[in-house]
């Protein structure tokens, strides 16, 4: 019995997205402000993490959103899904913003990161992670925190951590992993709920 | 080309799906993501991770973001809006400059042309004028040459024809030369006459009078025709525009030639 309902549910969000997707296309503003509503707080917490700056996260959330609105013509559903669109125009912005404005900081490895980080205040709560990603053992949260929150590349995160590049790789996959089995088990419980109701 | 070993072993699923690729390798991933299901569908199980690990991180920015976002797209849409207008408004006032010179351009030489229209009238009048002028003076000059080359000539000879009683302060000087057969009478001594009469004159030829030619009254040199074997000279006063016989009791005039 729970499995038809799951199915159900998730089909009428996809569906809900998929319109609302549509809609924004065709440059309407409640679609944005629901789309907004529902991704506004993971895009705002990963750009927070890498600029370290509430002011100028909010900038760059406010300019990331724009862009969604100006581009979203270009945005192709089948190449995958909205979030990861939006994340990667917020990534390419926070990064780029952070070449911009701190130049003179980066290292010989064209880190913007891992310098000046220890010189920046900011409210400690922004950096915290949250849910299952805190299960995780230190090495595989440490790998997901620098390459999703933190902005860095492969090829950055594997010298921050000082572990060979595929060593890096691994801790990646292992950590996703880690997170599938974490999120089916929700799930399964929330299935259990869903049935137990 | 990139295959799916590859792609599983160097992590390049989480590389593409963070955006740390470069627009090449997106493009060889997206290719063999399209034709591999499987691949495809393990793409779509970490993209959900992902996105359930940034929900699950999901920090609340504060409201006043949204409403500027939404203040801003709607200031960007009327600037659009105002930046079409104005442009228009512009392209339409050059438009409008360029159509009002051209109208002023043209006016100007629709005046201008009149003007010169007129100015050629004018000289295509004069010239008309002055050309006949011209001919009346050439016409004259010969006419006056014929007349003074007849008075000047070495064979003609003198007659003064002097007033009878009807005419006692008149006379008329008239030269005749019979190598050239011309007559030409100065009538400058003539008293006026009035509308209905002019001056005839007359060649007695063996007791007939021969028509010589009425007398114009506005010229004071003119040349009559010649008679042949003439004996005498003589002017009458006849109805205007002269007579077929001269009015016997109406002459004025009379000279017999040598």
């Amino acid at each position: 019995m729970s499995k038809p309902l799951f199915f159900g549910k998730s089909l009428t969000l996809m569906q809900n997205d998929n319109f609302l997707i549509q809609q924004l296309k065709d440059k309407d503003e409640r679609a944005l402000s629901l789309l907004y509503d529902k991704y506004a707080g993971a895009i705002y917490s990963v750009i927070i993490k890498m600029v370290r700056d509430e002011g100028k996260a909010q900038n760059l959330l406010q300019d990331t959103f724009m862009t969604v609105w100006d581009k979203a013509e270009s945005y192709d559903a089948s190449k995958g899904r909205f979030y990861t669109w939006v994340f990667r125009i917020a990534r390419n912005k926070t990064l780029n913003f952070l070449r911009k404005v701190e130049p003179l900081i980066q290292t010989d490895d064209f880190s913007v990161h891992d310098s000046k980080e220890e010189a920046i205040s900011i409210d400690a709560k922004y950096l915290e992670l949250n849910g299952a990603i805190t299960t995780l053992e230190e090495h595989h949260k440490k790998a997901i925190e620098l390459v999703y929150f933190k902005g860095l590349t492969h090829k950055e995160a594997h010298q921050q951590m000082d572990v060979p590049l595929g060593t890096f790789k691994s801790y990646v996959r292992q950590a996703l992993k880690q997170l599938r089995k974490a999120y089916t088990k929700t799930l399964s419980v929330l299935l259990l709920i869903l049935n137990a109701l | 080309m990139m295959d799916k070993k590859t792609i599983l072993d160097n992590g390049l699923l989480e590389q593409y799906l963070l955006g740390e690729l470069n627009a090449q390798e997106c493009e060889q991933i997206e290719q063999v993501l399209a034709s591999d299901t499987e691949l495809k569908a393990q793409f779509d199980a970490i993209e959900k991770d992902f996105e359930t690990l940034g929900l699950e991180n999901a920090i609340e920015p504060p409201k006043g973001i949204k409403y500027q976002l939404i203040q801003d797209i709607r200031e960007a849409k009327d600037t659009k809006n105002n930046k079409n207008n104005t442009n228009l408004k512009y392209y339409l006032g050059i438009a409008a400059a360029i159509a009002a010179l051209l109208m002023l351009g043209n006016f100007w030489m629709y005046n201008e042309l009149n003007v010169v229209k007129d100015q050629l009238q004018t000289v295509e009048t004069e010239k008309t004028e002055l050309n006949d002028k011209l001919n009346n003076l050439n016409k004259q000059i010969d006419e006056e040459i014929a007349l003074f080359s007849t008075i000047a000539h070495p064979d003609t000879e003198q007659y003064v024809l002097k007033g009878n009683t009807l005419m006692p302060d008149g006379k008329v000087v008239s030269y005749v030369n019979h190598s050239t057969k011309s007559v030409v009478i100065n009538t400058e001594r003539l008293p006026k006459l009035d509308a209905e009469h002019d001056y005839q004159m007359w060649a007695d030829v063996e007791g007939e009078m021969i028509n010589m030619g009425v007398i114009a009254k506005d010229q004071n040199l003119m040349a009559m025709n010649y008679i042949d074997h003439a004996e005498s000279l003589n002017i009458t006063i006849e109805p205007a525009g002269g007579n077929d016989h001269p009015t016997v009791s109406q002459l004025v005039s009379n000279v017999y030639l040598n």
